[in-house]
């Protein structure tokens, strides 16, 4: 396959995750702050969801995402509670949170 | 029905219970069912039920902090540890250690995210009644088609249509300026209770290692921008779901003053100033601060010295509490 198809199907692929990333970016900036701290976990619920849709894309992420959404109750003890690491790191992430393809070419 | 419409059926049918219930007793003791101050009110009874189930929650979370008095020395450990260390590993790292420290110790000081996700539902639900009822359409349980037409058509002060939001009014031919002046003033009292809510807790309830920590500075930046989009995002709604909003607002602002004010954060300012309120009753204090004089509290440990007895506690039979 040439370079150019194989960087638009990464592209493409990526494109459902980077979306949810750059919501949970705008939420994280302007909604977030209303309340302050509430989150019994770190990572707080919506890094958690970053992370998650980061590593596991959008359909796996947002699974993962509500299951930690459900056990964020005041009953819990919370703690530290990170994503299930992946075994093959595939994607590399930008500073801001996008997830790219690596920059050696390997998808 | 699509996924959120059958979400949010439950929550709008006790919605609508809630409010012809307080609608109801509003139009029971006298006040005209068709008059905007009656089916605001019952927004305001909505905004009282949910603020109130909420309570326990919010009680959890104080006893909670108390909790933290005991485990105050291992976070000041914790914190020394981490002193003067500003990248942003450092800073997770601690935050790795302060929630494991929390949840060893079931001291948990946070609310959880579950409040906020009940709240939230709950305001969309609003939102999709009132524009059903716009149309005097039934709703999905107790409001009729009646209730749902009174509703719709309610307007506050006889001039301003519940349903109606600032946009809606600025389109409309011709231009209703009196829906788009209330709705300002809205905007202006819930971006200043908002206000005046954070900075409360800014100023008086943190502690000084929060107050130098570099996620408090950016939080404090972001302070200052937050009416901006607060207003922008208020112009969109409805005036009885801003209403809702803003009772919602007052709720928090009251809630948060009463805690300041007896609960503070160790270490905060407010710790301070209840300190000196309560030496001025003539209370005697511990450094750390000793819960209020006329609430029941642990027994001191043996260790410690006796304190001597406040007008109110010397009252209280001795024996009475166990040692736990």
């Amino acid at each position: 396959m040439s370079p150019t198809i194989t960087k638009s199907a990464v592209f493409l692929y990526l494109l459902p995750r980077n979306i949810a990333v750059l919501l949970l970016r705008a939420y994280r900036m302007l909604i977030s702050p209303l309340y302050g701290d509430v989150c019994r976990y770190y990572p707080s619920c919506s890094h958690f969801g970053l992370q998650a849709i980061q590593q596991r894309g959008l359909v796996l992420g947002s699974a993962l995402t509500l299951r930690r959404l459900g056990r964020c109750h005041p009953w819990a003890r919370g703690g530290v509670d990170d994503v299930p690491p992946v075994r093959h790191q595939r994607f590399r992430v930008t500073t801001f949170g996008f997830v790219v393809m690596n920059s050696d070419g390997r998808a | 029905m699509d996924i959120i419409g059958t979400i949010l059926w439950p929550i709008k049918w006790a919605i609508e219970l809630i409010l012809v219930f307080f609608h109801w007793v509003w139009t029971s003791i006298g006040m005209d069912p068709t008059a905007g101050a009656t089916w605001v009110l019952a927004i305001v009874g909505l905004v009282i039920v949910v603020r109130a189930a909420l309570i326990p929650v919010f009680v959890k979370q104080i006893k909670s902090q108390r909790k933290m008095l005991e485990i105050a020395p291992q976070l000041k450990k914790i914190q020394d540890k981490y002193k003067g260390k500003r990248d942003q590993f450092s800073r997770e790292a601690m935050s790795r250690e302060t929630m494991e420290l929390y949840k060893r110790t079931g001291s948990n000081p946070l609310s959880s995210c579950l409040p906020l996700l009940l709240q939230m539902p709950i305001f969309f639900g609003l939102f999709s009644v009132l524009n059903e009822a716009q149309n005097s359409k039934a709703g999905v349980g107790p409001l009729s088609s009646e209730l749902a037409a009174q509703f719709g058509g309610a307007s506050l002060f006889g001039i301003a249509p519940l349903h109606s939001s600032f946009s809606s009014a600025a389109n409309a031919v011709p231009q209703q300026v009196s829906v788009m002046i209330i709705a300002v003033v809205m905007v202006i009292l819930m971006t200043g209770s908002q206000f005046i809510t954070q900075l409360q807790i800014v100023s008086k309830n943190m502690s000084e290692e929060t107050k130098a920590s570099p996620t408090f500075r950016q939080q404090r930046i972001l302070l200052y921008l937050l009416p901006l989009v607060f207003a922008f995002s208020g112009f969109t709604f409805p005036l009885g779901v801003m209403f809702y909003w803003l009772v919602s607002n007052f709720w928090t602002m009251g809630q948060q003053f009463i805690v300041i004010r007896n609960m503070p954060t160790p270490g905060s300012q407010a710790a301070k100033a209840r300190e000196e309120r309560l030496a001025r009753k003539g209370i005697a204090q511990l450094a750390d601060g000793t819960p209020d004089a006329n609430e029941p509290e642990p027994e001191p440990k043996p260790t410690q010295r006796q304190q001597p007895l406040g007008k109110n506690r010397s009252k209280k039979k001795p024996g009475k509490k166990s040692p736990q």
